[in-house]
């Protein structure tokens, strides 16, 4: 199993110079603003947006669409009957086949929606080091057992993830055939899963007495561990692009909620 | 059984999110509780990293092929910590895979989480069971595994549904509703019986790791 997570992170561009702590409050700000959006006059302008935003960031085309083939299948999938089943106003009728007004817009604003919040996740994620990300989440406050965890399972999944490729050749080789369901198969991937459990329990174990040599869990007195979201010089064009993306999300909201009341 | 971006209203994002701070915040409470919790940050990890790959496991029921949940098992074995690990878990797919979304995050922690709690404290009323013992593990360990999805997928259901269009009428939501959930009802005995064959594989091979 091969995280690919990481193959754009290194890019040159103005994204991925973007400081990845700052990145995450301006993008979620971003993905969150696109999630409130109902009005249908809004879908071109958020399009626009996330265009700009992906553009930005130099990221290859195909990765887009390599990473909303399969999410892509099924919000089509869910949205598919909105169209025939949601509403009053008939655009089109074809025998008891009824294809309604308010169906298709509500299937379009959940599109829309769908594609640009997809694009601005790929965008934070996809522009810098899966590390640099859940470093920049600790220093927002994310819970330190939380970090902990997440940063051990991450560096492991590639582990445990080809542990279980050479576990299911070894059973093919013996003549397991994983196509077939019968209560055996069954039994047998069980019995995968659980010796999968094991090793990694077993592991868990000489990687926690590793780390208590090096140190894990003592705290310098005096030190603070975490390094917060400081404001400096230094800093300033990431906080200005924040503060850009945060101005942008904040209108957004405002324009949906004008739309709506107007 | 992930919610997408984009499907639900905000306000279920932004509920959904309160209610994983909520929850998140009473598991690590739960945790600390523990004489050592420290020891079991490897191990909930790394078991984490071990349920994330084994739910990429396909199994056949032609003509499709159905991915196990595992939240059950999940609860079974690591208690409280499996509501940690399940927005690990859920981040790295939405994060790697595209699966659920960053948005929906929170609501999907709750509808995965919640019932692996709920199986957790199912299966640990074997230790309260004062004879035949062998038997009320495989009977608890199959309710867990099968209750957590069939919970799981009902909240699926009942949210994606009942939010997707307010103009959907309610005979409709109910139907779809019902529907989603006969589908889940095969997987749900499914998910019992790997619950029950993998306590079991445990209980001989590994018996300290339903103790965690």
């Amino acid at each position: 199993m091969k995280l690919a997570i990481d193959r754009y992170a290194y890019l040159d561009s103005p994204i991925h110079h973007w400081q990845q702590n700052y990145k995450i409050v301006g993008l979620i700000g971003l993905i969150f603003s696109f999630a409130f959006i109902n009005n249908l006059i809004l879908l071109p302008i958020i399009i626009i947006i996330t265009g700009i935003i992906f553009f930005l960031s130099r990221l290859p085309f195909s990765y887009l669409v390599s990473r909303l083939r399969y999410p892509g299948w099924f919000i089509l999938a869910v949205v598919f009957l909105l169209p025939f089943m949601v509403g009053e106003t008939v655009l089109f009728q074809w025998g008891e086949l009824t294809l309604k007004l308010e169906g298709c817009q509500t299937a379009a604003v959940i599109v829309v929606r769908f594609f640009c919040i997809l694009t601005i996740s790929l965008v934070l994620f996809g522009t810098a080091p899966f590390l640099s990300s859940i470093k920049g989440l600790r220093s927002l406050g994310l819970p330190q057992v939380i970090v902990d965890m997440t940063l051990l399972a991450y560096r492991y999944l590639e582990e445990v993830g080809d542990m279980v490729n050479s576990m299911e050749i070894a059973i093919k080789l013996r003549g397991f055939d994983k196509h077939r369901f019968k209560y055996r198969n069954l039994q047998v991937l069980a019995r995968l899963i659980g010796s999968l459990l094991v090793r990694s329990y077993e592991r868990s174990t000489r990687i926690y007495q590793a780390m208590i040599l090096r140190g894990y869990g003592y705290k310098i007195p005096g030190k603070k561990r975490v390094k917060k979201l400081l404001i400096n010089p230094e800093n300033y064009q990431d906080l200005l692009a924040t503060v850009l993306i945060l101005s942008i999300a904040i209108s957004l909201l405002g324009l949906d909620l004008f739309l709506t009341i107007r | 059984m992930h919610i997408p971006d984009g499907l639900i209203p905000p306000s279920v994002c932004i509920s959904g999110y309160a209610l994983t701070g909520g929850m998140t915040w009473y598991a690590l409470r739960e945790i600390k509780k523990d004489s050592n919790p420290q020891a079991n940050i490897p191990k909930a990890s790394l078991l984490t990293a071990a349920f994330f790959v084994s739910s990429l496991i396909h199994i056949p029921i032609p003509p499709t092929s159905i991915h196990l949940i595992l939240n059950g098992m999940m609860g079974a074995i690591l208690g409280y910590y499996a509501f940690l690990a399940i927005p690990i878990g859920l981040f790295f797919q939405a994060v790697m895979f595209n699966h659920g979304g960053i948005s929906t995050l929170g609501i999907n922690t709750v509808i995965m989480g919640l019932p692996a709690i709920a199986a957790y404290h199912l299966f640990r009323l074997r230790d309260k069971v004062p004879r035949n013992r062998q038997f009320w593990t495989k009977v608890l360990a199959f309710a867990s595994g099968a209750f957590a999805l069939l919970l799981s997928a009902t909240l699926f259901a009942a949210i994606a549904i009942s939010t997707i269009s307010p103009d959907l009428d309610a005979a409709q939501e109910r139907n779809a509703i019902y529907l989603s959930l006969v589908s889940y009802g095969i997987q749900a005995i499914i998910e019992g019986a790997v619950t029950v064959m993998l306590i079991a594989f445990l209980e001989k091979v590994k018996p300290e790791l339903l103790n965690i």
